[in-house]
C-alpha cells in the first residue's frame, strides 16, 4: 500500500507511456533496486533487534518460562503489574528514579546553557578553545572511570576532598555513604560528565545570533548582564525547547552504568532505580516477567512524557513534529 | 568602545570562573596519572596530589604482569574496530537510501526507525531475542543488538541531503549508478559526519559495560570497562593474581590508576585528530534539528 502511494504520489505529470518496460515508473524502480538491496540489512536488524524486542513485551502479561518459551507460556493478564504496584519496595525504587532524574533534569540542564554563554563571551581565541578541548573531553570518559575518579576524590581514607574537610572540621565526612552528599555526588557526577559536551549545540545556536543586536544594545546603555537576558537568551530559545523535549523523554531513565558503579550497599534505599532493578531481579534472579512489565511501564511513562512535551511545544511553533 | 567597569568585572569573572570549571576537568585526570607513577608508599600514605611523588612504574609492571589487563585490552579493541566497521556500514545503508527522493516509501521507513527512539521493548524481551539466536557470551551479542543508532543515522541522513545537488546530477549524466553516486561523491563530501559518528560509535564499544555484563559470561572475553570495574570492587581479586613477591611493591590504588591510564590512552590519542570534527558534526546535526 504504501509503496504504490508513494510512487504514484511522485510520478510527474505528463503524457501517459503505455509501455510497462519504459517511462520514469520504471526507470524509478531500476534506481531503487540498488537502494532496496542496500536497504535489506537495515531492515532486517530493525525488525529482529527493535520490533521483535516489542512484539516480546507480550510477556509482561504472561508468566513466561524457558520451556513453553513466549508463545505457549499462559497468559496471566495484569498479575505482574499489580504485584508492582503494590509492593512498596518497587514503589520506592520508581520514585528514586524520578527522583535522581528529576534533579539531574532540573539541576543539570542549565549548566551547559550557562557554559556555553560564559564561552562565547569570551574574546581570546586560545582560552576558548583550551577550555572547550578540557570540558568537552569527560564526556568520552566511561562511568567506569569517572566512577573511579568520584570514589577517589570523595574517600575516606586519602580523599583529596577529605583532605581539605579534615583540616577544617576535623574529621573526614562519608561522602559516598550518606543519602544527601550521595545524591548531590550522583547528580553533580553527571553534570560534570556531560556540560561541556552539551554546550556544543547551545554554541552552534549562539553562533547564529547577530552580533549588531549587542552592539545597539550596548549603545542603549545595557550592561552585560541585561544584554544576555534580552538578546542571548532568547535568541537560543528554539534550542532550548527542542533539547528540553528530547530530555523529557528520559525523565524515566537513569543511566545504568552510573547508578551501577556509584551506588553500593549504604544508599541502596536511595540508589535503586529501575534499570538496576530489571538487571538484579530480571537477568541475575530470572524473573523475566515481572521484570518485563517493569520495563513496558517504563516505555510507556517515557512515551506519553515525549508526546506531552511536543504537544505543549508545538502550542508555540517549537514543536518536533 | 573601551569597556566599562561593569564590563571588565563580568569578563574576569568570566575567567575566572571558566579556569576553574576547566581545572576541576582536568584535575581529577592528572591526580590518577600522578597515583600510577609514585610508589607503593607515597600513594598508601595519601601524600600524592598531582605530580608523582617516588617515581616508579611499579603500578604499570604489576598491572601488566598480574592481572589480564592485556588481553582484555585486545578484546576491546576488537570489540570496537569491528563493532565501529559494522555499525558504519549499516548507518550508510540506512542513510544513503532515506537521503534519496526517489526511493520507495522512504516517509514510511523513517517514521518507524524514529518510533524505536520513543518507545522500546527494553532489557529482557531484547535479551530473549539475542539469547533465542544463541549469541549469548559471543561478541555479536555486543554488536548486532546496538548496530545502528537511530539519532546518529538521522544525522547522517541530513548530512546526505545538504550536499548540493548539482555533482550527484552531472555524476549521473556521466552514467554513475547509485553506488557509483555513494562511493565517490557522497562518502568522500561527507568525512566530517563520517569522523563524527565513527567517533561516536567507537567510544560507545570502548566503553561499553551493561551489553558485556549481561551477554558475556566468560571471563577470558571480557573486555576493559568491565575487567576494570571488577578491580576496583574487590581488592582481593588484585591480590589473587598478583605474585607474592611483589604484592608488597603495589597497592590497589596505584594498579587501579594505571588501569585506567591504560583504559584512557587510546581515547586521548584520537580525540584531538576528531575534536575538529565532532564539533561541526554536531553541529550540522543541529541545524537541521
Amino acid at each position: 500500500m504504501e509503496i504504490r502511494n508513494a510512487a504514484s504520489a511522485a510520478r510527474p505529470e505528463g503524457p501517459e507511456i503505455k509501455s510497462k518496460w519504459s517511462g520514469p515508473k520504471w526507470k524509478r524502480f531500476k534506481m531503487n533496486i540498488p537502494l532496496l538491496i542496500m536497504f535489506i540489512p537495515v531492515v532486517l536488524f530493525y525488525v529482529i533487534f527493535r520490533y521483535a524486542p516489542i512484539g516480546g513485551l507480550v510477556i509482561a502479561f504472561k508468566d513466561y518460562n524457558f520451556y513453553d518459551g513466549i508463545i505457549n507460556s499462559p497468559w496471566v493478564g495484569f498479575h505482574y503489574f499489580e504485584i508492582l504496584f503494590q509492593d512498596p519496595r518497587t514503589l520506592e525504587i520508581i520514585r528514586n528514579t524520578l527522583m535522581l532524574s528529576l534533579l539531574s533534569l532540573v539541576v543539570g540542564f542549565p549548566v551547559p546553557i550557562i557554559l556555553a554563554i560564559m564561552l562565547n563571551e569570551v574574546r581570546s581565541m586560545a582560552f576558548k578553545r583550551t577550555v572547550q578541548t578540557i570540558v568537552y573531553m569527560p564526556h568520552f570518559l566511561s562511568w567506569v572511570i569517572i566512577a573511579m575518579l568520584v570514589s577517589t576524590a570523595f574517600a575516606m581514607e586519602n580523599g583529596m576532598v577529605n583532605r581539605i574537610v579534615e583540616q577544617i572540621t576535623g574529621e573526614a565526612y562519608p561522602f559516598m555513604y550518606e543519602k544527601v552528599s550521595w545524591v548531590a555526588i550522583f547528580v553533580g557526577s553527571g553534570i560534570w560528565k556531560d556540560m561541556g559536551f552539551n554546550a556544543i549545540i547551545f554554541l552552534a545556536a549562539l553562533s547564529s545570533i547577530n552580533p549588531n543586536l549587542y552592539e545597539a544594545a550596548g549603545m542603549d546603555g545595557a550592561g552585560k548582564l541585561r544584554q544576555i537576558w534580552h538578546i542571548t537568551l532568547p535568541g537560543i530559545r528554539p534550542t532550548i525547547i527542542l533539547l528540553l523535549i528530547l530530555s523529557m523523554g528520559r525523565v524515566m531513565e537513569v543511566g545504568f552504568d552510573q547508578v551501577f558503579m556509584l551506588q553500593n550497599s549504604n544508599v541502596n534505599q536511595i540508589a535503586d532505580v529501575i534499570s538496576t532493578y530489571i538487571y538484579r531481579i530480571g537477568l541475575q534472579g530470572a524473573q523475566f516477567s515481572l521484570t518485563t512489565a517493569m520495563g513496558l511501564f517504563e516505555s510507556l511513562v517515557a512515551f506519553i512524557l515525549v508526546f506531552t512535551a511536543n504537544y505543549i511545544a508545538r502550542r508555540f511553533d517549537q514543536g518536533l513534529w | 568602545m573601551r569597556d566599562s567597569r561593569g564590563e571588565k568585572l563580568f569578563y574576569f569573572l568570566n575567567y575566572v570562573l571558566l579556569s576553574f570549571i576547566a581545572i576541576s576537568c582536568i584535575f581529577p585526570l592528572l591526580n590518577v596519572v600522578a597515583l600510577s607513577l609514585s610508589g607503593a608508599g607515597a600513594v598508601a600514605s595519601g601524600r600524592v596530589t598531582l605530580w608523582p611523588i617516588d617515581f616508579s612504574f611499579s603500578s604499570f609492571k604489576s598491572l601488566f604482569t598480574g592481572t589480564p589487563i592485556m588481553r582484555s585490552f585486545w578484546n576491546s579493541v576488537q570489540i570496537t574496530l569491528i563493532g565501529t566497521a559494522l555499525s558504519m556500514l549499516v548507518t550508510i545503508m540506512a542513510a544513503y537510501p532515506l537521503s534519496r527522493k526517489q526511493f520507495y516509501s522512504r516517509r514510511f521507513f523513517t517514521m518507524a526507525m524514529v518510533f524505536t527512539m520513543i518507545f522500546n521493548g527494553g532489557l529482557i524481551p531484547t535479551y530473549l531475542v539475542v539469547q533465542n539466536l544463541g549469541l549469548v557470551n559471543s561478541y555479536g551479542a555486543l554488536w548486532l543488538p546496538g548496530l545502528v543508532s537511530t539519532y546518529n543515522m538521522l544525522l547522517m541522513r541530513s548530512a546526505f541531503e545538504q550536499l548540493p545537488g548539482e555533482v550527484e546530477e552531472a555524476a549521473k549524466i556521466d552514467g554513475c549508478g547509485e553506488t557509483g553516486i555513494l562511493m565517490r561523491i557522497v562518502l568522500p563530501l561527507s568525512k566530517p559526519m563520517l569522523a563524527t559518528l565513527a567517533l561516536f560509535y567507537g567510544v560507545g564499544y570502548w566503553n561499553s559495560f551493561m551489553s558485556v555484563m549481561i551477554y558475556i559470561n566468560d571471563t577470558a572475553k571480557y573486555n576493559m570497562t568491565v575487567l576494570v570495574q571488577n578491580m576496583i570492587k574487590s581488592t582481593s581479586m588484585i591480590q589473587d593474581f598478583a605474585d607474592p613477591t611483589m604484592l608488597a611493591s603495589m597497592t590497589p590504588e596505584g594498579i587501579r590508576s594505571a588501569a585506567v591510564i591504560v583504559m584512557i590512552v587510546p581515547i586521548l590519542a584520537v580525540y584531538p585528530l576528531l575534536q575538529k570534527y565532532f564539533v561541526k558534526g554536531v553541529m550540522l546535526g543541529s541545524i537541521k534539528g
